[in-house]
């Protein structure tokens, strides 16, 4: 029998009772996906303030980077100004995906839905991260609009090739993913040390703006080794295939190794709440 | 066969497929539960919260889980649920072994936990039936009747397309009962589910779950500081005490366990000296001064309500009113675990 083929109707309907006995169908993945998927979008839709709190804050740093470094720093502001654009968009980027997910993850704590989905056939597993996904694309739209806003602000152009930046941007997120999961999977054992775990968003300025061709080991880090080749894709215009095969796979590597690592974490940390009968108390 | 086993048998969801779940008609009892441990903490700070409980619940009883606080009742629910890993001991929920195969295990239960929302406030509370609906493993589009059905029994189709973040408690509540019904779970777990309502709401949710206990044949788990609700709705109840299970009967059972009489009298003549002398007797459960004279309750056996009397009447007491006093779970709660009763 076929997934989504109806299952065979039973007797005892009485009429009065609540069971559609003769047509209920099984759910799969795809219906999980747009069911976690669909809400997602029905929230940030239907509750954009934090979206558009986020966007406005943004802006308004970036305003006094821009506006002040250039009376301050003047010409040497303008000069690296494609370079300040590209990392500002790209920590944009990794503090949406950062904080969504492991506020996320703290917020299903708190509700008791995370215990909920433990007990279901799906697991917490595939509904975290499909929201991932979710906040990834969400975080894409935002941090878009940002981008558009800082280049209009500051009359700069930029290479965008969207198959190269979307490509490269979503790669170089992927790792920080990872990390909000780790960072979900300590708040779920340690409960309220969102405020610390938030800390390491400040963190994130100082991997997109390693030198990575200095030190080659930095490009292990997240971020770091994807930020450089953001910056060369968006200001030089290096498209997607003109990459080395060496620098996609340390991207892809490292996006995989720090994705599974902070799924990992989170599965410790989960099991380890489990163990220790804190998993839901908040 | 439910909707859910139906969907479970024949399905293909994740891990299902793998650990078939047996039929409910194998008379397997919905929830076993065999020598669970379990202990927080280490060294002299050990706290045993569940000391070695077995217990045995069958399809379609509704059984209620009382205790004090600190009883172990929520770590024994969590641990049945697999929330909670216990140090020791067995959970089969249908036949299903839970801790080997969890997912098919727990395929058909569904709870309902004490201070949590359970669901998303943010949606409407039929997005919320069908969200929860697909989570458990059944596509929603094919049981929108079935959301009907349930959105009317429980007052809340005026309110299928309002957030529940707008709704009152009470409500709140119901839309948790319903998201936990609405894939079709056979096994329920609820603690504490009318927690913070109001008596009308309260009553309501019990009338409708009582309702719904019977016309879907449910298996229910209920925990409650309510003694009204447990004697309401439940068949059974288990009382915990420091981790151990110290009663489990009918409810008709535990209300008849006392051979003890329990009565009240009250006289003119109870002075406040002749109180005083009476509220060290062994009998006398608490006394009452009043604007004339004064009450006493009694809960003695044969020979002590005789001698009491005799006592009395040599003391030249003569009773205005005696009357009997209804056991309640309450009272039998008192006695199973030995603890003091409320203050009159």
């Amino acid at each position: 029998m076929s997934a989504d083929e109806p299952v065979p109707e039973s007797t005892g309907d009485s009429g009065t009772e609540l069971a559609d006995r003769a047509t209920p169908r099984r759910a799969g993945y795809r219906h999980l996906m747009r069911a976690v998927l669909y809400r997602e979008y029905l929230v940030f839709v239907r509750y954009p303030a934090n979206a558009i709190g986020g966007i406005v804050v943004a802006l308004f740093f970036f305003g006094l980077l821009f506006y002040g470094g250039r009376m301050i720093a003047g010409q040497a502001l303008t000069d690296s100004i494609e370079g300040i654009i590209v990392g500002y968009f790209l920590w944009t980027l990794s503090i949406g995906a950062y904080s969504s997910i492991s506020n996320d993850i703290g917020s299903e704590v708190q509700w008791g839905t995370l215990e909920r989905h433990i007990m279901t056939p799906f697991g917490f597993a595939p509904v975290a991260l499909l929201k991932g996904v979710a906040k990834l694309v969400r975080t894409f739209l935002t941090s878009a609009l940002i981008l558009a806003v800082m280049l209009v602000m500051t009359g700069t152009a930029l290479s965008l090739n969207v198959v190269t930046v979307v490509t490269v941007a979503t790669l170089t997120v992927v790792s920080v993913l990872g990390l909000g999961f780790a960072a979900g999977g300590i708040t779920v054992l340690y409960k309220r040390v969102g405020n610390w775990l938030s800390l390491l968003q400040f963190g994130f300025i100082v991997l997109i703006s390693a030198p990575t061709f200095d030190l080659g080991w930095i490009r292990l880090l997240p971020l770091a080794h994807g930020s450089a080749l953001l910056q060369r894709a968006m200001v030089e215009g290096t498209r997607l295939w003109e990459f080395s095969v060496v620098d996609l796979a340390l991207l892809v590597g490292v996006a995989a190794g720090y994705l599974a690592g902070g799924y990992l974490v989170f599965q410790i940390a989960t099991r380890r709440a489990r163990r220790l009968g804190v998993l839901g108390d908040y | 066969m439910t909707v859910s086993e139906s969907v479970i048998e024949t399905g293909e969801s994740p891990e299902r497929a793998t650990a078939s779940r047996p039929d409910a008609a194998s008379g397997d009892p919905a929830v076993v539960v065999d020598g669970l441990r379990k202990s927080f903490g280490s060294g002299t700070g050990t706290v045993t919260a569940v000391d070695g409980v077995s217990l045995t619940i069958e399809q379609g009883s509704v059984v209620g889980f009382l205790g004090p606080n600190g009883a172990g009742k929520t770590t024994l629910i969590k641990s049945i649920l697999g929330m909670v890993i216990p140090d020791e001991g067995e959970v089969h929920i249908d036949g299903v072994d839970a801790r080997a195969s969890p997912r098919a295990a727990y395929a058909d239960v569904d709870a309902m936990l004490e201070g949590a929302r359970n669901d998303y406030w943010r949606l409407t509370v039929r997005e919320n039936l069908r969200y929860f609906t697909t989570v458990s493993g059944v596509e929603p589009d094919s049981v929108t009747a079935r959301h009907d059905r349930l959105l009317d029994r429980l007052d809340l189709t005026e309110k299928a397309d309002v957030a529940v973040r707008d709704l009152s408690r009470g409500m709140k509540q119901k839309v948790s009962l319903a998201s936990v019904l609405a894939g079709g779970a056979s096994v329920l777990f609820l603690d504490e589910p009318t927690l913070g309502l109001d008596v009308e709401s309260s009553r309501t949710l019990q009338r409708e779950l009582r309702r719904l206990v019977a016309e879907e044949d449910l298996t229910v788990v209920l925990s409650s500081h309510n003694m009204d609700v447990v004697e309401r709705i439940c068949d059974r109840v288990i009382i915990m005490s420091d981790g151990e299970i110290v009663a489990d009967d009918t409810v008709d059972a535990l209300l008849r366990t006392d051979d003890s009489h329990r009565l009240e009298l009250t006289s003119a003549d109870f002075d406040n000296e002749l109180l005083a002398t009476l509220t060290g007797r062994p009998a006398v459960v608490r006394t009452e001064s009043l604007a004339r004279g004064g009450r006493i309750e009694l809960r003695a056996d044969s020979d002590q309500l005789y001698a009491l009397l005799a006592d009395l009447d040599e003391r030249g007491v003569r009773l205005d009113d005696v009357a009997s006093v209804d056991r309640d779970l309450e009272t039998a709660f008192f006695d199973v675990t030995g603890m003091d009763g409320p203050d009159p």
